[in-house]
């Protein structure tokens, strides 16, 4: 069986952090800067003036006058829930999740761990999360995501017994289908179809969906039926993540020159031990509230600055607002950084090799400060010591 | 006081280090106890005036009596004498 937690809203309670009574209010979630003018999630009172996620900024605030928008914390929120995930692993579970407030994991091989039967992985779960999750269980991912929304925090989990998924499905709406965003269109084309239920969409022959949908149709058809795709439990993570605060007018040059220095302190942890990087995300605290984040997943993992920074550097144009502080957060490794033969005779580069290797000698006996290189900041500031820093030395 | 906060892992370059002056006039005449023997230039620096920590200094390079070049400042309104590699 496959547990689903789910904590609705869980991206407004993280930008709200202990001012959660303002839940009591309508409120969302103001648009990310620089991306659509468009309100995230939203609180009970919010949806009863007709607000939802996703409608525009303009229509929310004239139907709902007093509606308050709070700056989003993509980073608080992601933070957040890496507790909550951590939480679901100590009860010994793998679990899954793509985006903040959905987890699934795999109850069989639990189940000896907490009582013998399927109850007492439940059970287990809530205790380890509180009781403002709900949780539902049945025989696919898909399933237990519809049993989990019809759940209640505080009440017994929604559990679909084996054998009576299809049933359960069949005469729940086919807009259930949002929930993976590769079908967030599917829905609406179904509807003007007067397909309206997943048990419509079951009752379709697989060929004449897979004619008109192509393979997002036969995924579709594929879950109203009660089948899904294995779970992919995450990769328990290395965090290996540098900050830095930025002066008040921090600017391109200068936000260049901290992504150049993260990205060094970043090299020279001792985490990476000797591996490429594969996947790295900048985000930003602005001075006005609020963060912002994105990932990059480099086109051929590598230890190489150069390379990354160039990778990450035109990410630094998308900052919508000025920013107190830049990090940088290696999301994951990729395979150890190797010395390759070259076809030319290439000196420089056997110098440059050398060089690296008595730069690691030296870290391994003096520690990390034992190389450093002056890495100019701000070199045209008029108060010197702005000039310039000793960051780690880095090929 | 600089464009980056003091982080593990990095170090700044070129941190004033307070220094002992006396000075005559606004112009200092000793610098740790060793004679000034000329003031070579002196420039004032205004910088961050729009935040709450603005900086305000009034920089000299001198000759010491030992030979020495040296660059001290004084933050304005404050009186503190600090020198520096500028």
């Amino acid at each position: 069986m496959i547990v689903c937690v789910l904590i609705p809203r869980f991206a407004l309670l993280a930008a709200l952090g202990d001012r959660r009574a303002l839940l009591a209010e309508p409120v969302a979630l103001a648009p990310e800067a620089g991306r659509e003018q468009m309100v995230g999630e939203v609180s009970a009172p919010a949806e009863a003036f007709g607000i939802v996620p996703g409608m525009r900024v303009g229509e929310a605030l004239s139907r709902c006058p007093e509606l308050r928008l709070e700056p989003p914390d993509p980073e608080g929120a992601r933070g957040l829930w890496h507790e909550v995930l951590d939480r679901i692993e100590s009860i010994g579970a793998a679990p899954e999740s793509e985006s903040a407030g959905a987890a699934f994991f795999a109850a069989d091989g639990l189940e000896g761990l907490h009582g013998g039967d399927l109850g007492g992985v439940l059970a287990a779960t809530r205790r380890s999360l509180g009781r403002g999750s709900r949780l539902g269980a049945a025989r696919s991912r898909f399933a237990a995501l519809c049993a989990a929304r019809q759940a209640r925090p505080r009440r017994a989990p929604v559990v679909v017994e084996d054998g009576d998924t299809a049933r359960f499905l069949a005469p729940l709406p086919a807009g259930m289908l949002r929930a993976r965003p590769e079908l967030a269109e599917l829905p609406d084309v179904l509807d003007r179809l007067g397909v309206r239920t997943l048990g419509d969409l079951a009752a379709l022959p697989s060929r004449a969906v897979a004619e008109r949908f192509g393979h997002p149709g036969l995924l579709a058809l594929d879950l109203a039926r009660g089948r899904d795709t294995p779970l992919a439990p995450r990769r328990p993570p290395e965090p290996v993540s540098e900050r830095i605060d930025l002066p008040d007018a921090a600017s391109g040059p200068q936000l260049e020159r901290a992504l150049e220095l993260l990205i060094a302190r970043a090299l020279a942890r001792r985490e990476r031990r000797g591996r490429t990087l594969r996947s790295v995300a900048v985000a930003a605290r602005f001075v006005a509230g609020g963060t912002w984040r994105c990932a990059v997943t480099l086109r051929h993992a590598s230890a190489d600055p150069g390379r990354i920074l160039l990778a990450l550097g035109p990410k630094l144009a998308e900052l919508p607002a000025p920013a107190e502080s830049l990090a940088l957060e290696v999301e994951a490794f990729g395979p150890p950084a190797t010395d390759q033969g070259r076809l030319l005779d290439d000196g420089g580069a056997e110098r440059r090799a050398r060089l690296g290797e008595a730069v690691r000698q030296a870290r391994q006996a003096a520690g990390p400060e034992a190389a450093l290189r002056v890495l100019d900041v701000d070199p045209d500031s008029r108060v010197p010591e702005r000039r310039a820093v000793l960051a780690p030395w880095e090929r | 006081m600089g464009a980056l906060s003091p982080v593990a892992g990095t170090r700044r370059l070129g941190a004033p280090r307070p220094v002992e002056v006396r000075a005559a006039g606004g112009v200092p005449a000793r610098v740790a106890g060793v004679p000034v023997e000329a003031v070579r230039e002196d420039w004032v620096v205004e910088d961050r005036w729009w935040t709450g920590r603005p900086v305000r200094r009034r920089y000299f390079e001198l000759v010491l009596g030992d030979g020495r070049d040296v660059t001290v400042f004084c933050v304005l309104g404050q009186g503190r004498w600090f020198s520096q590699r500028a």
